[in-house]
């Protein structure tokens, strides 16, 4: 029960947190929304063309403003030192790991989910093909929370070059992206496709709490 | 087998074996480099050109092999606490991101006359490519941190995680359809391809494997000597 | 309870401190002197299980500190040399959120009463961030009585204070000696806190 109230009381500190920022998030989405009004006017207003290639440019620019907000994930904490506090309240680092992904997918992907629609009116995706760009979404952003915390667990000692850490998120996420387009294009082979990007979320989601927290005890031993 | 794990005893062993490979090395070039722009065949098909593939597959079964030697070598520094595993991920890496990028353009090289065109987004290509950034990756990795202790730790989990593309790079040609041929020399089945061709091509694997192992004893006793004197 | 022998550390081959013999008994405080960079935190943080000694060993209740980690977690408390509140809240939520995470059942009045005494309850609706560092550490001091833990682990917890807030950081630690509880803390500076032991580095 006692570990329970412990994660009630981690979600309650980062929904503080997340409000008290809540406008690096909405920065975030603006900036999601203006980077479709740049491609769109890069590439001409021409229906039929945004149409064919929307599904790839919403994808691209989720993962793009998505790793802006790495440099939040335990940079903050690790500073401050709560993240030794939360261990010594009695949390492993592999345990925080996955509570801070979780607390991740939601304050900062789910308003990137919520702001999918909007993106496929502006793009013209038709509204079938919304079905499946927000299933393989709901899963791609998870992976993306995953691969987030892994890359920037790893980068917390690193003071010079803190553009690696969104290098190493979307070096990985090449195989989400084929998978996650893939599945609008490939309609009949929507199950087999998104079993696989399940399959890779569960890979991911196995190796993040061992290399994170493993990064995560390095870097505190060596601050 | 002590010196594969043991800086002090690998130092000895490869002040013995240094000259030796790096001779062997160049005879083998030698005999290699001849075999492949004299004393082979052209390819029915595709001409000349098929001699760029005693430089390709070399390099690329090269580029593979030293990555595997790191992710061994990372598991036995996370795992056994052997710090030697980090002095080999440190040294080796660049020397497996030249061998990709040899396997990258001699391959675009051989790709131009035959597909028409350097580059195509097949499987093969793109999982090649990926490799070939995850080695900048580790090699910037190594240049940016402060900590040696982080460091290396860092890197070796980075590898770990990093060598899910090692599978990727080669089944990729039987996974998916590719423009790229399938292997054509495996273990199980009788090799599809010609002596006089499999000949020079396993010649100049060999000397590949020498030049690599020789640069790689010199990065490797360098890393040793900077480490003792703390200099990273 | 904490039983240290014979603990020394190396790091990247150059020795910090040797052979450092430590026992830390009920209403016993343990004050650790030494300049700067002579491994007050590394000892500190060796304690708490984040650096791995280069030989020694370290017992908790008469077993192995490593095999009980969480439950020597569950009695101790410990405060840095930075500040763990959040900036960008205040007083008062960082006290709410402190209070949840730690599972404390302190009633507000006696939270009151201590901001009182430390001289911060006037700003108690402000951000943390428009606090000055004096203030913020005193406020990092609120932690050791809503934690409620027998064991505190401080590292310079006197510097950066003015002579009234360290009276009433040594009232405090008299007040927990005589509760059967634990101190050990570093510090670099003369201090008029009653210690029973004195250990230098």
């Amino acid at each position: 029960m006692m570990i329970l109230n412990k994660i009630i009381s981690f979600y309650y500190r980062e929904y503080k947190l997340n409000l008290s920022g809540f406008q690096d998030i909405l920065t975030n989405i603006i900036f999601f929304f203006v980077s479709i009004f740049i491609f769109i006017f890069s590439i001409g207003p021409d229906k039929e063309t945004i149409s064919s290639i929307g599904i790839g440019i919403v994808w691209t620019l989720l993962l793009l403003s998505s790793t802006l907000s790495l440099r939040k994930f335990y940079q903050d904490d690790f500073e401050n030192g709560n993240l030794l506090i939360m261990h010594l309240n009695g949390l492993s680092f592999g345990f925080i790991a996955i509570l801070k992904t979780f607390s991740h997918f939601i304050f900062v992907q789910i308003p990137f989910l919520l702001s999918i629609p909007i993106a496929c009116i502006l793009l013209n995706i038709a509204n079938d093909e919304l079905i499946y760009l927000f299933s393989s979404f709901a899963i791609g952003s998870f992976i993306l929370s995953c691969l987030g915390s892994i890359s920037s667990s790893m980068n917390l000692m690193n003071q010079r070059n803190f553009l690696l850490g969104s290098v190493i998120v979307m070096i990985f996420s090449v195989p989400i992206i084929i998978f996650s387009v893939g599945i609008v294009s490939l309609e009949e082979n929507f199950n087999s496709l998104i079993s696989i990007l399940f399959g890779i979320l569960l890979i991911v989601f196995a190796i993040n709490p061992w290399a994170s927290g493993l990064c995560l005890k390095l870097s505190l031993e060596n601050n | 087998m002590k010196f594969l794990v043991n800086p002090s005893k690998f130092n000895k062993v490869a002040d013995y074996i240094f000259l030796p490979v790096l001779i062997s090395s160049i005879i083998l070039f030698s005999i290699g480099l001849m075999f492949a722009f004299y004393l082979s065949p052209d390819d029915y098909q595709q001409g000349s050109t098929v001699r760029i593939m005693y430089v390709h597959v070399p390099s690329a079964w090269l580029a593979l092999l030293t990555y595997a030697i790191m992710t061994l070598y990372s598991i036995a520094g996370l795992a056994f606490k052997i710090p030697f595993g980090f002095i080999i991920n440190t040294a080796v890496a660049p020397i497996g991101a030249v061998f990709t990028l040899m396997c990258i353009i001699s391959g675009s090289l051989w790709g131009k006359p035959m597909w028409g065109t350097w580059w195509v987004w097949d499987a093969r290509l793109t999982s090649v490519a990926i490799l070939f950034i995850i080695y900048l990756i580790i090699i910037f990795m190594n240049l940016s941190f402060e900590n040696r202790i982080v460091r290396e730790k860092v890197v070796a989990i980075f590898v770990l995680v990093g060598s899910i593309n090692l599978p990727i790079v080669k089944f990729s040609v039987d996974w998916w359809n590719t423009l790229h041929q399938p292997a054509t020399i495996s273990k199980l089945s009788k090799p599809s391809i010609d002596p006089s061709m499999m000949i020079p091509l396993i010649v100049m694997t060999f000397a590949f494997i020498m030049v690599g192992l020789a640069i790689a004893i010199l990065r490797i006793k360098t890393e040793i000597i900077s480490r003792k004197s703390n200099l990273s | 309870m904490i039983l240290v022998k014979d603990l020394s550390i190396e790091r990247s081959n150059k020795k910090i401190f040797e052979n450092v013999n430590l026992s830390l008994g009920p209403g016993k405080i343990i004050l650790l002197k030494g300049k700067n960079g002579s491994g007050k935190t590394t000892l500190l943080k060796v304690l708490l299980n984040l650096i791995e000694p280069s030989s020694g060993v370290i017992y908790w209740k008469g077993k192995l500190l490593k095999k009980n980690l969480y439950n020597f977690f569950n009695h101790v408390t410990y405060i840095a040399d930075r500040t763990s509140s959040l900036s960008k809240l205040s007083v008062q939520e960082n006290i709410k959120i402190w209070t949840k995470i730690f599972l404390s059942n302190i009633s507000n009045s006696q939270i009151e009463n201590i901001l009182k005494t430390l001289k911060l309850d006037i700003y108690l609706d402000q951000k943390v961030n428009s606090l000055s560092f004096g203030e913020t550490k005193k406020l990092e001091f609120l932690r050791l009585i809503i934690e409620n833990k027998k064991i505190w682990i401080l590292d310079e917890p006197l510097s950066n204070l003015d002579n009234e807030s360290i009276n009433v950081i040594a009232q405090t630690f008299e007040d927990h000696r005589s509760k059967e509880g634990s101190i050990i803390f570093s510090s670099h500076q003369e201090s008029e806190i009653n210690v029973s032991e004195e250990v230098l580095l």
